[in-house]
């Protein structure tokens, strides 16, 4: 085949599948092979099972060949961010407290893909329990960003972002608490988007902050984003927040030539890198080009989202991440002593820094005499938002800012200043404190480094989105771009 | 806000044991975020606290039993078994 298929996107590959001019075995021969050459100086995949792959790949080969292909998905690789449960695969959240497990059950998106026909393409790394904006806080092994292997790939779904950059995978899965989709798409050069809170079911994902977390799909272009969007949308009475498939958010919206395009006022301006705003600048005027309306929304509490987020996610992480007691799951330290001793050595051995950091800021956020001071102000504040954010979505169909204010930074940079780490989200936290979809979308290069540019809707307009990210990546190269390794 | 935390506290109730270094890194670092979070602090806010619900279409769902993982699977992933159960440090001393 003159052209490699690790350059191509998942509804190419879906194409000549179903013509029969490739076999989902040749496609998984020929990304394993690719894994083999990369995998190690990238290192996005912490785990895959080859024989699994190639056995998986020949199933979906046998029920094409039988007439009983389930659909675009068939035989197209999904690699799975790490704190996503597959039956039968390791689930560690990059971390050592789970190092060992192997997830006993399917999540709700497992089970999808499964009924889809995709394959189930080995574990991506991360931020342990998908804490942190650079995958640099694995335990398990670090991520380099394909574009510059002294750089970080973002994160906390650094693997995800970087397997897709490097041709190792068509499709992958990410989780979003704050931005850690969108935020590495950016860094890598792909596309990725968080769906409305509840159109896609948590059940078997690792909870970090339940109020904020989506799982939400990644991709080469805005296609296939939308590809995999489709096959995962679907209701699951096991999440309650989950409310199942939307006729308004996956139906193809109309001409995005007609989309009004809002630009928050300031968004541009402090701590945004010059190439970064070029480029995102750029973008807002090839909307213009098109017939789009432009214009300036006011968004007065945007300052105060990033202490927003961080004082709610952190308290909800410092309670989800209690069950880790090192009684019924994870690391049991070998320290004798009583109940309390072994879950305290437990969980100081087990965790990471910034998992401790994080459980330590959100137990002290919801301690008494603090609660109200933080925790209750951080929800009248996220009420705020919420209401600023669905106010400018009255008038304009989607907000327009970059995803990152700066390029992918070097690999150690701001290890040892977390704070400077969590305005990495600045513009991505909103859409997960108010519950909205959102995309990052390529739009340029910082030298060397992607940038991108990102959309958030109203609730359910996902097709919105997808519709504007396909009209940018027709008409500019953007798209299916890989790093050479 | 906050005029300080004592980390012993913090760290006994979130079940953390921490070393000195520690101790010392983590004071100064929440320090630093918790003068970000100042801004909550100053900022004009409602009284309506969010509910994180976005779409009224969720729901609560029905209270009935549903499938379950069984106890092989939940005692294969669990630290340490016995007979079917998960081991865990004696709780109640014995009398004597």
């Amino acid at each position: 085949m003159a052209d490699a298929l690790h350059t191509l996107s998942a509804a190419e590959l879906g194409r000549r599948l179903a013509a029969g001019t490739l076999t989902s075995r040749a496609l998984c021969e020929a990304l394993l092979a690719r894994y083999q050459a990369v995998n190690d100086k990238v290192g996005a995949f912490t785990h895959l099972d080859q024989a699994d792959v190639l056995a998986q790949a020949d199933a979906s080969d046998a029920r094409r060949k039988a007439g009983q292909g389930r659909g675009p998905l068939e035989g197209i690789p999904v690699a799975i961010k790490d704190n996503i449960a597959v039956k039968g695969q390791p689930l560690t959240c990059s971390s050592k407290m789970l190092a060992p497990l192997v997830s006993p059950y399917d999540s709700h998106v497992a089970e999808r893909l499964r009924a889809a026909g995709a394959i189930l393409y080995g574990r991506l790394n991360m931020d342990e329990f998908a804490m942190g904006s650079s995958t640099e806080n694995s335990a398990l092994r670090k991520t380099f960003n394909p574009w510059d292997l002294a750089r970080i790939p973002g994160g906390s779904s650094g693997g995800s972002a970087a397997a897709l950059a490097a041709g190792l995978v068509p499709l992958s899965l990410g989780s979003d608490t704050g931005g850690s989709i969108r935020q590495p798409a950016s860094h890598c050069g792909v596309v990725g988007l968080k769906p409305t809170y509840g159109l896609i079911s948590r059940f078997g994902l690792v909870a970090f902050a339940s109020s904020l977390d989506q799982i939400g799909p990644m991709a080469r272009c805005v296609e296939d984003c939308g590809l995999l969007l489709n096959a995962l949308a679907s209701a699951d009475a096991r999440d309650m927040t989950c409310f199942g498939p939307s006729d308004r958010a996956l139906t193809p919206a109309g001409d995005a030539k007609q989309l009004r395009i809002g630009i928050p006022k300031g968004f541009l301006g402090k701590g945004v890198a010059p190439e970064v705003a070029a480029a995102v600048n750029a973008a807002v005027e090839f909307y213009r080009a098109q017939g789009c309306a432009v214009s300036e929304v006011e968004l007065p509490s945007a300052d105060l989202a990033v202490p927003t987020y961080y004082v709610v996610a952190t308290a909800e992480a410092s309670s989800n991440l209690g069950r880790y007691d090192g009684v019924r799951y994870g690391h049991r330290s070998v320290v004798a002593g009583t109940p309390v001793e072994m879950m305290t050595a437990s969980r100081s051995e087990g965790f990471g820094p910034e998992v401790k950091r994080r459980i330590l800021l959100g137990t002290f956020v919801l301690s008494a005499g603090y609660a109200d001071a933080y925790y209750v102000r951080a929800l009248r504040a996220r009420a705020k938002i919420r209401a600023e954010y669905l106010a400018a979505l009255a008038g304009v169909d989607v907000l327009l800012t970059p995803t990152v204010p700066t390029p992918a930074f070097k690999v150690g940079e701001k290890a040892s200043d977390p704070l400077q780490l969590y305005l990495e989200d600045i513009f991505t936290i909103p859409a997960n404190l108010a519950g909205l979809p959102a995309i990052s979308v390529p739009c340029g290069k910082s030298g060397h480094l992607p940038v991108g540019f990102h959309l958030v809707g109203a609730p359910l307009s996902e097709a919105k989105l997808l519709a504007a990210g396909r009209l940018f990546e027709a008409a500019h190269g953007f798209a299916h771009q890989q790093a050479a390794l | 806000m906050a005029e300080g935390f004592d980390i012993d506290h913090l760290a006994k109730l979130a079940r953390l044991s921490l070393t000195a270094e520690e101790k010392a890194l983590y004071s100064a670092q929440l320090n630093q975020i918790l003068g970000h979070f100042q801004a909550l602090a100053d900022a004009d806010l409602p009284a309506t606290i969010d509910d994180a619900r976005v779409v009224d279409e969720a729901a609560l769902r029905s209270d009935e039993p549903g499938p379950v993982l069984g106890a092989e699977a939940v005692t294969r992933i669990a630290p340490a078994s016995h007979d079917g159960q998960i081991s865990v440090p004696r709780v109640v001393d014995d009398e004597s």
